[in-house]
């Protein structure tokens, strides 16, 4: 189970026609404006030091990992150029070569041991909501000052609500929550709704307490192996033939779900059945509600104060599910919001998972100009489907911006009947 | 180049903005050509003083330097083949006015041609030069190499909206020309000269462009032939009722299928060519130009005919066009797409004799159209690898330009000369025209250093 070198030598960088439809998608080479870091240089960097005309170096690491990972480039790609595959290798081959930051160990580590990463997230959220005031004011992770940084649960989201949830008629189905890191670790209010709207909604849900780690931070940082094993335990809790659908309220950990799994497990060589027929029942949490709405509207509340709504669409949601309009539209019949779209709400929103730390003035300078937009709309809450997008957009607002990063789920709630 | 020389040229732009290393220099070794060059060293200028400077600099030390923009030149263009240094316009990317009521816009040469009309439509204006690569490539690089497009058929192409230029010639001397009017027939029209010289003869670094308004309605027609002659005779027959459209864009039999294959919207596999034609203007004039159209493709035995008066059903037709490129490139690893154009009448006759030539090299190709100007696009899909199947490409690509020039045709309608068709320059231009050009490169550039080995 290991990649094999040949593996780098692969169809797609020579499918590369160099044509540069992927520059002007691209969220950080608009930023720089410089060749190196687009996503035809990886591609033609790749394929050079396949060709061993480029040995590794400090400078090829940090040019590869200048990327979002958001997959703008292979959805505009006209030759079908499948970059975050080749990139995954490209970066796999770096680290073996040139080694990875203490960051990404640690993230490795607690990410593929679920047990460990629950008492760290104790340990971190001492340190994040006791010791807070005592830290220079000054203190930030990447650009983000750590007070703007959610706080962690007081206990995992996993261990505070129930395993089984019954409908509150009768019952519709099942529905399995993959509930992500994010809201187990940061967003409980997130996971509570969700289950409270499928509640309403007539669906059973349940929250396999075994799920780990969706594993897409360690492979899209090149360590399919370690992710593996978190492929794995997912795919047997959750690929189950009597269940309406897999919902994720975070779209990273769905396109992990929906499309990815198979992706790693045929870079490692291994058999993707059941992980594409996974992927068939993963729904986001939006797509989901707009497909059955009609059993949500009864439970909205026409007189629900109105919100003046904004919404950042998440690369993951378009790129890694094909949710390209619907959630959109889902704000659009909710009867409390008016909703304007921003001129660039379908922009990368910098983050890029760990990118907002490693390239702090990159992903600052993308962030600021979604900020200006956002504002420019005149909306209070700002609405996006991913716990990430929310960290990075929450975290870069000032403490004068009038506006709100909420996830959707909280909005439904907030216009739902009191009694419902 | 010695240490010595790129200290100079660092001291001009400054550590950020200059490259030498490896990594950064094989980036701007290529554009969508298959040649490569790796250059010296690569400086992303931001000013026409920092770019005057570098070629003070360049000139006295003979070094070479060819500017790029964004690197989608399918002609090999921008690629240093001569190494040197790579000037990187993309920083330069600013619009620096637009003026719609006096009907022209101010840019750098970086501007991306998609933004600068996203930014005119503002105004219900737009620039009419579409080339395919519009939402990436910089107006620069346009001009660099005259690009035209599908509605140049009825606009005209890049030469034909230049008012005036800021250039940077080799000596690092600046010169600008033309103005922002309309009409302007002072000194020789240098703008004509600069377009499509493809770097030659000096670096753009301001240009001004004539814009037009955005016609108000678009009607789209598509329809399909079992014969080329008859799609041929309702392209003359559009034109001689005096309809001008917007787009005449043809595709032939294994176009249709390759489409078809990939995207299954229903095209009809066994017709010999497709032609998509729209009209734009006045809502009243392009519904009177429909029904013409629509005669005129009925007339001439049309075996399906589709028509579009919204914006989703317009873009439902242009569909089959907007997929042909992606669904050739992804039969093969490589994709090439030449440019010989004919006249108009001649359409047919090309595209019979372009089939001919490709089953004479056993190739996988198909053939689109501009068929209102008679640009052809066979578009050849191969595998660089195959050193067998390329040089048959080249054998079959040589025949091609042969049979163009034996039909009053040209070497290329739009994409430029660069280092692709270089040596088939004398099919088209004869010793004394080809002199003439080298007198005038030789005059503005005498040490030969603005992007050598192109265009001429």
């Amino acid at each position: 189970m290991s990649l094999k070198p040949d593996n780098l030598i692969a169809p797609e960088v020579h499918h590369c026609s160099k044509c540069g439809a992927c520059l002007h998608v691209c969220p950080v080479y608009l930023q720089k404006m410089e060749e190196g870091v687009s996503p035809r240089a990886k591609v033609q960097l790749t394929r050079h030091y396949a060709e061993k005309n480029l040995v590794t170096s400090s400078h090829l690491n940090s040019l590869v990992n200048h990327c979002l990972m958001c997959g703008n480039c292979t959805a505009a790609c006209p030759s079908g150029v499948q970059h975050q595959s080749l990139f995954m290798r490209m970066r796999s081959y770096m680290a073996t070569d040139h080694g990875e930051g203490w960051h990404l160990k640690a993230l490795y580590h607690f990410l593929s041991h679920e047990q460990q990463l629950r008492l760290v997230s104790r340990f971190a959220r001492l340190g994040r909501n006791h010791m807070l005031e005592q830290v220079p004011r000054e203190f930030k992770i990447g650009k983000i000052p750590a007070k703007r940084l959610p706080k962690f649960n007081k206990q995992p989201f996993r261990e505070q609500a129930v395993e089984k949830i019954a409908p509150e008629i009768q019952s519709r189905g099942t529905i399995l929550y993959f509930t992500g890191c994010g809201t187990n670790y940061l967003y409980e209010q997130v996971g509570h709704a969700l289950c409270h709207i499928l509640k309403i909604m007539g669906f059973q849900v349940e929250i396999p307490r075994s799920q780990v780690c969706c594993g897409l931070p360690m492979f899209i940082h090149g360590n399919m192996e370690k992710a593996a094993a978190n492929i794995k335990t997912n795919i047997k809790l959750f690929n189950r033939k009597d269940i309406v659908a897999v919902v994720t309220d975070c779209a990273t950990c769905g396109s992990a779900l929906h499309k990815e799994y198979g992706i790693v497990l045929e870079e490692l060589g291994l058999a993707t059945g059941e992980a594409e027929e996974l992927g068939s029942k993963v729904r986001d949490i939006g797509e989901f509600i707009l497909a059955n709405f009609s059993l949500l509207e009864p439970h909205m509340d026409p007189c629900a104060t109105r919100q003046k709504v904004t919404y950042h669409m998440p690369c993951h949601l378009r790129n890694g599910q094909g949710v390209t309009t619907e959630i959109e539209a889902l704000l659009k019949r909710l009867p409390h919001v008016d909703y304007t779209r921003a001129a660039d709400y379908d922009h990368c929103c910098g983050g890029g998972g760990t990118f907002f730390y490693d390239h702090p003035e990159t992903s600052h300078q993308i962030v600021s100009r979604k900020i200006k937009n956002a504002i420019a709309t005149g909306a209070d809450t700002w609405i996006t489907g991913c716990p990430g997008c929310s960290i990075n957009l929450s975290g870069n607002l000032q403490e004068s911006d009038n506006i709100t990063v909420e996830h959707i789920l909280l909005l439904i709630e907030q216009g739902l009947n009191k009694q419902g | 180049m010695n240490t010595l020389i790129k200290k100079e040229f660092n001291s001009i732009v400054g550590d950020s903005r200059f490259r030498d290393r490896l990594e950064d220099l094989l980036s701007y070794s290529y554009d969508a050509f298959t040649v490569e060059s790796v250059p010296d060293l690569v400086l992303l200028p931001v000013s026409t003083a920092e770019i005057s400077a570098i070629l003070k600099v360049a000139s006295e030390h003979q070094i070479p330097v060819t500017a790029r923009g964004a690197g989608s030149s399918i002609c090999g263009a921008p690629v240093p083949v001569n190494g040197g240094i790579v000037l990187s316009m993309t920083m330069m990317n600013r619009i620096l006015e637009t003026n719609t009521p006096d009907r022209y816009c101010i840019v750098q040469p970086g501007v991306i041609n998609g933004d600068l009309q996203a930014e005119l439509a503002k105004s219900a204006f737009f620039y009419p030069p579409d080339p395919g690569s519009m939402a990436f490539s910089t107006i620069g690089g346009n001009l660099a190499q005259n690009a035209g497009g599908p509605r140049c058929l009825k606009y005209g192409v890049t030469s034909d909206y230049v008012l005036g230029m800021e250039v940077v010639l080799a000596s690092g001397d600046v010169i600008r020309f033309g103005s922002r009017n309309v009409k302007d027939v002072t000194g020789y029209r240098l703008s004509g000269l600069f377009c499509g010289s493809e770097g030659t003869l000096g670096v753009v670094t301001e240009i001004t462009l004539k814009v037009v308004p955005l016609p108000e309605a678009y009607r789209t027609v598509l329809a399909v032939f079992n014969d080329l002659d008859d799609s041929a005779a309702t392209v003359s027959d559009i034109i001689g009722a005096g309809i001008l459209p917007a787009a005449l864009e043809l595709l032939d039999k294994v176009l249709i299928n390759t489409v078809e294959d990939a995207n299954n919207i229903g095209l009809p596999r066994e017709a010999e060519g497709l032609l998509l034609i729209e009209v734009d203007g006045s809502e009243e004039q392009v519904e009177k130009e429909l029904a013409l159209i629509v005669e005129k493709v009925l007339s001439n035995n049309a075996v399906d005919i589709q028509q579009a008066r919204t914006a989703e059903e317009r873009d439902n037709l242009w569909q089959a066009r907007r997929s042909l490129y992606p669904s050739m490139a992804r039969l093969k690893p490589n994709c090439i797409v030449e440019d010989a154009t004919v006249p108009t009448s001649k359409v047919p006759e090309m595209i019979r004799g372009i089939r001919a030539i490709i089953d004479k090299y056993k190739l996988l190709c198909g053939i689109a159209a501009h068929a209102g100007d008679g640009n052809m696009h066979p578009l050849i899909a191969c595998d660089l690898r195959d050193h067998d199947e390329m040089e048959r490409v080249e054998k079959a690509i040589e025949e091609i330009f042969e049979l163009a020039m034996a039909n009053n045709g040209t070497l290329s309608g739009e994409h430029g000369i660069g280092i692709a068709k270089r040596k088939y320059l004398s099919m088209a231009i004869d010793k004394p025209t080809l002199k003439f050009m080298h007198t005038l490169k030789q005059a503005v550039d005498p040490h030969g250093i603005l992007n050598p080995g192109k265009a001429i």
